[in-house]
């Protein structure tokens, strides 16, 4: 009968159980076969156990940063963004460049938890909720910034369409790439946060049935809506994840795409170019896979989760990075080359000034970490030597920022009218704001890993659980795997 | 531009309900478009519901009644205080002096920014005079005005004026001041010492007849007329070539060849406004363009202008003057000029030589060097070419500057030797801007009493006896005759604010005149006087209020005197340039000359409290809030010196430190030093901007030299921030300037040749009665920069100071951009206006995510103030970054202590125009509040807009009319004719913007030099 | 009312299949099963059929679709239109990614809350588990006594065959 059900709907259904009778994985995802019981006790343990001195220290960190937040963004409400180092020339400088860098952060999560899911790749299993996690947190801080940017952020709201509208029947443009936004970033951070949420639930009520706590128990036991583990409930339950997967796929693809048309859909030299959406979106996974590593390669350790998340998920991610961080570089040479053979008088300017004019060191610096790094990830031995793949992720983040800030400055401070040219140099502001928005993002992320389980248990133990003893045929790739953990 | 006489309803210069008496008064012609039009009257649109507040067909009252009626209200608490108003303050056309709240009256009166005394009409606001324009019935100034003219309108409001005289530093009553004057006068006729008034140049009879009748009361009485920048040597060589010492008036627009020798007369010499309206109208390309050729040190706004400009030290002009004298004495067989060195390329000065002889009698060799051996060479020289009577008029002088030197010398040497009993100050400050102001204030202090009428403590007035303060000229009454039997008059604007007195009538109390009444004694003056040197009018009082409507009286000259014939001794003035420069030109190569100038937002340094002219980039170098020393790119490269390094210039003793400007241009000799900067004692705005350069003013030959030999350049090692607000001067190889030759020109004169606009993507959308456009015509466009503080003071742009313009944030909604071609040493210069260029496929309001910007059905791309989030998209997007944003609050900001954060300093807001919050974006409006005006006058006169109804507050106030308004739907108006004109263009058309509004190629015409 | 069960707890997923499948060959209805994970073969071995939810993410989807389309006519062409950079009213091609947006947030949060009805979740519910560690690593098969009755000797002998390794009566409030 299960071949009925692939034919009503495709594999998908048997992919999304993480076990397939034809073309099952090796169980090599996790490491020395736990039992049921070890898989809940390891992943639980975190949430139970006091959190430990090197928590306490990032934890610390983070949210000292926080507070700068909030001291600077209360000055700059007070004071204008005249504190800022913008001015007639540059009007956007951090303020979008931290907007669109913290957006394409956000995009690793749902394009590990819906395509990764649709291509049956197993491997997701174990990093997926983390992943998700670190999508919602990148986004809040994302959305941010748009808020902050504003001249008068006490009128934000008018950007929504309402009604009654005290302003007579006067609503938004939606010509505007920035309303396309609005609607992009909130339906994006919507949709995944319910999907993150979804995925939560049976790992709550497992939860819920540990908890020893009063205050835990009710907690969770409000959070997994009474969840019992019934099988006519799982059976629609996968469906809805399912479906949820492909919504949130051509989703995760069309934001960072209407991020781009912010630009694209101007007229200024350097942001007038019809390849941004696909240079964006492959720019987006690339600095989302560079945080994911960041963030895994810390938790794994300090967590000792190494046997979920072993050297084999580092490395399909390394390779992820690799890939797009090579389609971002032939962005780069695109833009060039168009610039050189459209022969238009001002987009060859801008181009000649990105690679020598006083913002140069900015576009070097980009091309190292974007375009020669990943280069670096084409022997194996980089991609699983866990201390090389954390400097490179760090880098990645570096050059993904500057990718931004170069796209936004420096195609502002030397526009059309020579007349109207000028230098961009930031304040402290800019910078502390920037510093603020990384406190946001960590103080979240610890406390997810300390409240919440930051690996899907039931996704494990669907994986783990049983056909160990069904090991089927198993792709080329997987044969590298086991070679890898030889 | 039109005749107020005849009650030409074109011109704003009435009250609106004036003007509606007027047109109910069936004046107007009542053309009508359609039947119901005729039987209905015009038809109303959405436009202008409420017709104007005040219309007399007595509607209900509304919001905008309530409001204004409100703002008068606070108009009034402002004026608490104040005296009652002043009666017979008369309006133009119409007795009538009642304020309507919320309509403006218009008031002719004369200016007193300097000696130039140019004609004004001033708008009226609920009883505050509010912004100044030019007056058209000038015969000499036209409807222009300059910067200065147009920023003496917030000097009025000036925190730092005296509230009251003041006795040793101490407020003390006019009653008090007044005894001890008298008893010091008594003390000094007894003693038969000396009575002196210091003072400017003196343009007013009714003034000087006063000062005729202190010499009659007091013997011992002088008049020592002093100006920081002097005219003493033109004065002098007149003297000594025609027996007559004054300062010709010069036609420019009469003159085939002008050339100028360190004459800025396009910026600041003499009568900037006259001669740019001269100069501008004799550059038509359209009809023969006059030749321009200009010999100077430093780049000046003239200088950008000429055709032909050519960098001479200054001590080396004397020999350009000679070397001109010799070949034209040559052409025209006088006696040959001794020696034959040539400061420059001979080659150059043959071709100048050649052109000056062939338009000879139509030629114009002007000079500003205060040296009378140079200016007797060029009278010899004008004489020669036969420019007497023609291009000079010697016979009906100008009278804008009569101040002595030697006479000044003379007062500080008695001074200080204490033979001066009794001085009294008006319209000077020593202490700041003479060459030695120590020996001047040790001679002050040996003074029995030293009276200054001085607004304020300034440098000179702060060490008197008594200050005097006098009337703001907007709240005084006078008479001005700038050139020869030209007369114009002074009417208040608004009471006096403070307890100043009229300095007229402090000097007819102190000679206990009758009845110290300075206004009836003018009146008697004009009736004795200028009321009989005219025909038309035989009835004072007539004469008198249409004297006072219309601003300007023109008499006929005494009888045309024959023109005098040149008896100077040129050969020894010769003699004498030629041995001086031989001396310089000796150690040339090592040491450099510093030449102290004016520049037009500073002038001679009267203003430096006035914001708007502080933060108004000079036109030539874009630099605010500050003077520097301007050094040749070549020279700065020897000396290795940066932009903004601190330099030390050093003559013997005299010292300077100074940031270092590279400026294009530049003669490689010469640092050029602005003057009028680092004034010490002014007020807040203006204490301690820049430095002081006076000090390297001399006395040569008993005239001042404004320029200084042997100078020693050091670097100091430290650098000095410079706010300037355009710091790319090269247009890099883009279209945004284009320029054609008169060749081109008369190529493809015939019609039919006019550029094609860009087609749209899209179907045309402006659907209204109306579609706005402006043109400018950038060969006409000197550069002065009227309008960009004409445009301030319209639309209540904000002064935001040095600090925020180094971080790239003027707010000037209109600004002049300007570049340069050529070669560094020697570039070819043009200023560019650019404002909102109002679009009708505008980039910036497609990106707005809050429908802030739209194009309205009238073409103006409007900005909506309250809907404004502030994304700045807008402004990322514009290709010409006009767009201006509210980076603080710039009103009300103790951070941005300017006129806008004292309520004096805000009564010169426009009501019109809302005052903008922080975060808001702001850009030009094209004066939509005139055009809304002028739309609902003519709507409540049933009548329709004609053509000129509407002027913009920048092309008011441009002296050379090189911007118009208008609509382009009216095939006639003149901005329609313009777009057809062959030379028109728009700026960046190829990305399809479509700007309403069009400039003209600048037309080079550049002089052939062998 | 509370009715009484046979619970049947297992450890391992596919002893629990080889009940599921004995248990419907004696024509047994399988009241339900409970599991930590969902276990691949069994909606065909228990017979469950395949849920309609995605009909509902469609139907939503299609309205949300029409409603971002005709809010943004109407706004920009009908309601108040303004002339914003010469461009036509209706700017069609500008108002797609809004109505892609509108029609993802709108179907996917329709899709989730169907859910959430269907099965009977909400917050705060009090959960009924049939079996310790139902949501850890136990697995249980629950028979219904009301339901077609059957012999109870019979059925647990058949499961005790199947490898249930614990087999207990209890009384449940459904």
């Amino acid at each position: 009968m299960s071949t009925t059900s692939i034919s009503v709907n495709g594999k998908a259904p048997d992919a999304a159980r993480g076990i397939e009778t034809q073309m099952l994985p090796p169980p090599s995802w996790v490491d020395d076969k736990p039992s049921l019981r070890d898989i809940t006790d390891d992943i639980a343990r975190p949430l139970e156990a006091r959190p430990g001195k090197g928590w306490w220290i990032c934890f610390g960190i983070a949210f000292a940063a926080l507070l700068n937040l909030g001291g600077m963004v209360t000055y700059l409400f007070a004071k204008g963004i005249g504190i800022w180092g913008l001015n007639n020339s540059v009007g956007w400088a951090f303020d979008i460049t931290n907007f669109v860098f913290w957006v394409g952060i956000g995009h690793a999560g749902t394009l590990i938890s819906a395509i990764l899911l649709l291509f049956r790749q197993q491997w997701r299993t174990s990093i997926n909720r983390s992943a998700e996690a670190m999508t919602i947190f990148a986004v809040m801080c994302a959305g941010m910034f748009p808020a902050i940017h504003m001249g008068r952020p006490w009128d934000a709201f008018f950007i929504f369409p309402y009604f009654p509208n005290q302003r007579g029947p006067l609503w938004v443009n939606f010509r505007s790439p920035l309303v396309w936004d609005v609607f992009a970033i909130s339906t994006y951070l919507t949709i995944s946060l319910v999907f993150w949420y979804l995925g939560m639930i049976p790992d709550l009520a497992t939860l819920r049935d540990r908890a020893t706590g009063k205050i835990k128990k009710f907690a969770f036991r409000l959070l997994s809506l009474g969840w019992n583990g019934s099988h006519r409930t799982w059976s629609r339950y996968e469906i809805v994840s399912l479906v949820l997967a492909g919504l949130a796929t051509p989703l995760v693809l069309s934001v960072h795409s209407i991020v781009s048309m912010d630009f694209a859909t101007s007229l200024l030299p350097g942001w007038h170019t019809t390849i941004f959406p696909p240079y964006f979106v492959a720019g987006a996974i690339y600095s989302g896979f560079g945080m994911v590593l960041t963030l895994l390669i810390i938790t794994r350790s300090t967590m000792n989760l190494q046997r979920y998340i072993t050297l084999r998920h580092l490395d399909k991610m390394a390779k992820v990075t690799m890939l797009t961080g090579m389609i971002v570089s032939y962005a780069y040479l695109t833009e060039f080359f168009s610039a050189w053979y459209g022969g238009n008088l001002y987009e060859r300017y801008h181009f000649i000034n990105r690679a020598t004019g006083p913002y140069a060191w900015c576009f070097y610096l980009m091309v190292l970490c974007n375009v020669v790094t990943p280069q670096l990830l084409w022997s194996r031995k980089a991609r699983t030597s866990v201390r090389f793949l954390f400097i490179v992720s760090i880098m990645v983040n570096i050059g993904m920022w500057f990718e931004r800030f170069v796209i936004i400055v420096v195609s502002l401070h030397r526009a059309f009218l020579p007349s109207g040219w000028g230098m961009f140099y930031p304040t402290i502001f800019d910078i502390g704001i920037l510093v603020g928005s990384f406190g946001l993002f960590f103080t979240c992320f610890l406390l997810f890993i300390r409240l919440l389980p930051m690996i899907a248990m039931w996704e494990i133990k669907g994986v783990v659980g049983h056909g160990a003893h069904k090991m089927a045929l198993s792709s080329d790739e997987d044969q590298e795997e086991v070679a890898v953990n030889a | 531009m039109s005749d107020l006489g005849k009650g030409d309803q074109s011109r704003g210069c009435k009250s609106a309900k004036d003007q509606l008496v007027q047109i109910n008064g069936a004046a107007a012609p009542s053309y009508w478009k359609s039947p119901e039009e005729l039987h209905n009257g015009a038809r109303r649109t959405a436009e202008f519901p409420g017709g104007l507040p005040s219309s007399p067909t007595g509607e209900e009252t509304t919001r905008r009644d309530f409001l204004a009626a409100m703002g008068f209200t606070v108009a009034a608490a402002g004026l608490a205080g104040c005296r009652a108003p002043v009666q017979n303050a008369i309006p133009l056309l119409v007795g009538s002096d009642e304020i309507i709240p919320g309509v403006a009256n218009w008031y002719a009166t004369t200016c007193r920014g300097c000696a130039s005394s140019c004609s004004l009409l001033v708008k009226q606001r609920d009883g505050r005079p509010i912004k100044i324009e030019g007056n058209a019935e000038s015969a000499l100034f036209g409807g222009g005005t300059c910067a200065t003219g147009q920023a003496t309108v917030l000097s009025l409001y000036d925190d730092a004026r005296l509230r009251a005289p003041l006795w040793q530093g101490q407020p003390t009553t006019w009653q008090e001041i007044d005894k001890r004057v008298l008893a010091s006068l008594r003390e000094a006729q007894e003693t038969k010492s000396e009575i002196v008034l210091l003072s400017g140049s003196v343009v007013s009879p009714s003034v000087q007849s006063i000062i005729a009748e202190w010499r009659n009361s007091h013997p011992h009485f002088r008049h020592v007329e002093y100006d920081p920048v002097s005219f003493t040597a033109l004065r002098a060589a007149n003297e000594l070539s025609f027996g007559r010492p004054v300062v010709p008036h010069y036609a420019f627009d009469k003159a085939r060849v002008i050339v100028g020798l360190e004459a800025d007369f396009l910026g600041t010499w003499l009568s900037p406004v006259e001669f740019a309206r001269q100069y501008a109208a004799n550059r038509n390309p359209e009809k023969a363009p006059a030749l321009h050729i200009q010999f100077e040190s430093g780049m000046s706004v003239t200088g950008s202008n000429a055709d032909l400009r050519v960098a001479v030290p200054p001590s080396q002009l004397g020999l350009v003057a000679v070397a001109l004298l010799r070949r034209i004495a040559h052409k025209a067989g006088i006696a040959p000029v001794a020696g034959t060195q040539d400061p420059l390329d001979a080659r150059k000065l043959d071709a100048v030589a050649d052109e000056l002889w062939k338009y000879r009698g139509e030629s114009l060799v002007v000079s500003g060097v205060n040296d009378r051996s140079i200016q007797v060479v060029l009278n010899a020289l004008n004489a020669a070419l036969g420019n007497f009577g023609k291009t000079i008029d010697i016979n009906k002088p100008s009278l804008q500057r009569s101040g002595n030197d030697n006479a000044m010398a003379e007062l500080v040497a008695k001074m200080q030797r204490g033979d001066v009993h009794t001085l009294l100050m008006h319209g000077v400050n020593p202490a700041y801007d003479y060459s030695e102001p120590d020996k001047f204030l040790d001679g002050l202090g040996k003074t029995a009493l030293a009276v200054s009428f001085s607004d304020r403590r300034d440098e000179t007035s702060s060490r008197a006896h008594a200050i005097c303060p006098d009337h703001h000229f907007l709240e005084a009454w006078g008479d001005a005759e700038p050139v020869d039997s030209h007369f114009s008059l002074l009417q208040p604007l608004i009471a006096p604010l403070f307890e100043t007195r009229a300095m007229q009538e402090s000097l007819l109390r102190w000679i206990g005149h009758p009845e110290a009444d300075y206004y009836k004694y003018l009146r008697e003056f004009w009736r004795t006087n200028i009321f009989q040197r005219q025909k038309e009018i035989h009835d004072f009082e007539t004469f008198w209020e249409r004297s006072l409507q219309s601003g300007v009286v023109t008499v006929p000259p005494p009888a045309a005197a024959s023109i005098p014939k040149f008896q100077g001794d040129w050969k020894a003035a010769v003699d004498r340039i030629q041995k001086e420069a031989g001396e310089t030109r000796a150690d040339a190569d090592k040491s450099f000359e510093l030449h102290c100038y004016e520049t037009v937002p500073m002038r001679d340094g009267r203003h430096a409290n006035n914001p708007w002219l502080q933060e108004l980039p000079d036109p030539i170098t874009k630099v605010t809030w500050s003077n520097y020393a301007s050094i040749a790119p070549q020279t700065a490269k020897k000396l290795g010196v940066n932009q903004g390094d601190v330099i030390r210039l050093t003559a013997g003793t005299r010292k300077l430190e100074l940031p270092a400007f590279i400026q294009p241009g530049q003669e490689s000799h010469t640092i050029s030093v602005a003057l009028g900067y680092g004034r010490q004692q002014v007020g807040r705005a203006g204490n301690n901007v820049g430095w002081n350069a006076y000090a390297f003013t001399s006395m040569e030959q008993g005239d001042r030299r404004y320029f200084t030999k042997n100078i020693v350049i050091e670097k100091t090692g430290r650098t000095e921030k410079l706010g300037s607000t355009q710091t790319h001067f090269s247009m890099e190889g883009r279209p945004i300037v284009l320029e054609t030759s008169m060749a081109e020109l008369r190529r493809n004169a015939e019609p039919g040749n006019e550029p094609a606009t860009q087609p749209s993507l899209w179907a045309e959308r402006l659907h209204g009665e109306h579609a706005w456009g402006m043109a400018i015509d950038m060969n006409a466009c000197t550069g002065c920069s009227a309008c960009v503080v004409a445009c301030q003071a319209e639309n209540n742009v904000p002064v935001v100071g040095k600090d925020q313009i180094e971080r790239i944030r003027i707010m000037h909604w209109i600004r002049i951009d300007r570049y340069y071609s050529g070669e560094e040493e020697d570039p070819v210069s043009v200023h560019q206006p650019m404002m909102c260029q109002h679009c009708q496929n505008a980039p910036c309001e497609t990106v707005c995510p809050v429908l802030a910007t739209t194009t309205s059905s009238e073409g103006l791309n409007q900005q909506v103030y309250n809907r404004c989030i502030g994304t700045r998209y807008c402004a990322n997007n514009c290709p010409y970054k006009v767009r201006r944003f509210n980076w603080y609050n710039y009103t009300e900001n103790p951070k941005f202590d300017f006129n806008m954060e004292s309520p004096l300093g805000r009564m010169v807001l426009n009501p019109d125009v809302a005052v903008r919050s922080r975060g808001v974006m702001e850009k030009c409006s094209l004066c939509v509040q005139r055009v809304q005006l002028a739309k609902n006058v003519a709507l409540q006169g049933k009548r329709e807009l004609a053509d000129g109804d509407i002027q913009t507050a920048c092309q008011q106030a441009c002296p050379s009319q090189a911007i118009v308004f208008g609509d382009l739907k009216d095939p006639n108006s003149r901005v329609s004719k313009m777009q057809h004109n062959q030379r028109r263009y728009q700026v960046l058309d190829e990305l399809g913007t479509r700007p309403n509004i069009s400039y003209l190629k600048k037309v080079r015409n550049p002089m052939e030099t062998a | 009312m509370p009715s009484s069960f046979l619970v049947a707890t297992f450890t391992d997923a596919e002893k629990l299949l080889h009940a599921v499948r004995a248990v419907r060959q004696e024509n047994l209805r399988i009241y339900d099963v409970y599991a930590p994970y969902p276990i691949h073969g069994l909606d065909a071995a228990m017979g469950v059929r395949r849920t309609r939810l995605p009909w509902v993410t469609f139907l939503v989807g299609c309205c949300a679709l029409a409603f971002a389309v005709t809010f943004q006519f109407y706004t920009t062409v009908l309601d108040w239109p303004l002339n914003v950079g010469g461009k036509p009213d209706n700017s069609t091609l500008a108002f797609v990614p809004i109505c892609f947006e509108l029609t993802v947030l709108l179907s996917g949060l329709a899709t989730v809350a169907a859910l959430f009805l269907r099965a009977r979740l909400y917050p705060g519910k009090k959960e009924s588990l049939f079996a310790e560690g139902v949501t850890n690593d136990t697995f249980a098969l629950v028979l219904r006594k009301r339901e077609a009755p059957f012999d109870l000797h019979r059925a647990r002998k058949l499961l005790q065959e199947s490898g249930a390794d614990r087999i207990r009566e209890r009384e449940m409030e459904q």
